[in-house]
């Protein structure tokens, strides 16, 4: 045994360094470094996939807000729209009636004034008749007896009548 | 247990209770049974004063140096084949050997994270060479390579760390660069916080040549008994040697990644009007 503790020896231990520091060097480059590589890739892969999916959820979300805004919206057009139509379909079919009614009113007064004109007309046809035939009834009495002016012109009268 | 298992057991453990018995009685209790004395094996373990082995005939070494290199050429040759044929084979769902490396890469690269969160990329790929290698080193021993020492006897190549040598490489080799990593986050403070641990070096070095021979030793205690000789040694030594291989790789890993992320975490400086106001 030599003065050295333990025996070591330097030499020795550097020998161990020099093939701990090759046996790292090769771990490193061929192992640990392309291994965790592979590692780190997929885990950026997998975290863009995760943010891609997680765009894709916030656009979806977004969207469906949108369009649940916009269908409130749309119905609350709808109901303004049907209530403009009824509003309109109303105030339609009251001009119609106001039209109709006023047609139907200027029917009647003419009409009531073509029956009207007719009742004169056969009045005074009536009249020019009872003239013509007290002016026959005149004339028959004049010429025959006037009795049988009188029944002959009572029956006359009569058969106008009916 | 039915009846034919018992009886195949009863005839087990007849048999080995006859084969003890017939050693104890052939060899005599107190006779060792290898020619060599178990002091001398013993001190060996120890000072490496008997066994040397020729390193290409250039110098006489200790067996656990030339261990040590054949751990690294196995590594390489492993390295080599997994890099050329295995890892470009890589998949995004991965298989069974696949999913061993990255745990064993992961497992080191979370530590390092988790105890040097401030530098932990360098730590990462250092434990994990570190560790494997302490992990491998120790399992080599269980192989039993043998090799000729340059007094002619043959010896089987013991574990690297259990060379003080190697062991206190490693020990101090984390001291230094934990201390690195010290001065190059925290100059003079890291620095500083890493001589505060002077006496690292020392107990990582110990702790792992200590802890590697103790194994080696008990085996061999319990080898050299011959009424203990059969069948036990196999049994204590892989017990041991299991053990210290992963208690050994863990324990040096985690305190190096441990004192690594003390000596290089960003010391937070008290704002002046705090310190005032607290005057």
């Amino acid at each position: 045994m030599n003065g050295v503790p333990l025996n070591l020896d330097w030499q020795q231990i550097l020998l161990h360094l020099l093939n701990f520091v090759i046996l790292f060097a090769i771990l490193y480059f061929l192992l640990y470094k392309p291994v965790k590589n592979f590692m780190d890739k997929r885990k950026a892969a997998y975290q863009e996939m995760d943010d891609a999916a997680n765009a894709a959820k916030q656009e979806a979300e977004t969207i469906k807000a949108e369009c649940e805004e916009k269908l409130a919206g749309l119905d609350a057009e709808m109901a303004k729209k049907r209530q403009e139509a009824i509003d309109a379909a109303q105030q339609r079919a009251k001009s119609i009636t106001d039209n109709a009614s006023q047609q139907a009113s200027e029917l009647l007064a003419k009409a009531e004034k073509q029956a009207e004109a007719e009742r004169d007309r056969i009045i005074a046809e009536a009249g020019a008749k009872v003239t013509e035939m007290a002016k026959e009834a005149a004339e028959k009495a004049i010429f025959s007896d006037t009795s049988e002016a009188f029944d002959s012109f009572l029956e006359a009268a009569e058969g106008k009548n009916q | 247990m039915n009846k034919k298992q018992k009886i195949r057991a009863l005839i087990i453990f007849a048999c080995a209770f006859v084969a003890i018995l017939a050693g104890v009685i052939l060899t005599g209790l107190n006779k060792t049974g290898h020619g060599e004395d178990i002091q001398v094996v013993m001190r060996d373990a120890v000072l490496h004063e008997t066994y040397k082995v020729s390193l290409f005939g250039l110098i006489d070494v200790n067996p656990g140096l030339i261990s040590a290199f054949v751990v690294t050429g196995v590594f390489l040759v492993f390295a080599l084949i997994v890099r050329i044929f295995v890892i470009p084979k890589f998949k995004i769902i991965p298989g069974k050997f696949q999913m061993f490396l990255e745990q064993m890469v992961e497992m080191f690269s979370n530590m390092a994270k988790g105890n040097s969160p401030e530098c932990y990329k360098f730590i990462g790929a250092y434990i994990f060479a570190a560790g494997s290698y302490i992990c491998v080193g120790t399992l080599f021993e269980l192989f039993g390579f043998q090799v000729m020492t340059t007094s002619g006897t043959s010896i089987a190549l013991p574990a690297p760390l259990s060379d003080i040598n190697g062991a206190v490489c490693m020990g101090c080799l984390t001291y230094i660069i934990i201390m690195i990593g010290g001065i190059v986050k925290n100059g003079i403070v890291g620095f500083g916080r890493t001589i505060k641990e002077f006496s690292l070096p020392i107990s990582m070095s110990f702790r792992l040549f200590g802890a590697l021979l103790s194994g080696a030793l008990v085996t061999e205690l319990v080898y050299h008994a011959t009424v203990m000789s059969y069948g036990i040694p196999v049994l204590v030594g892989v017990l041991f040697t299991l053990l210290h291989a992963l208690i050994q790789a863990y324990v040096l890993t985690t305190l190096a990644s441990t004192y690594f992320g003390e000596v290089t975490e960003k010391k937070i400086k008290k704002p002046k009007k705090a310190k005032k106001a607290a005057a």
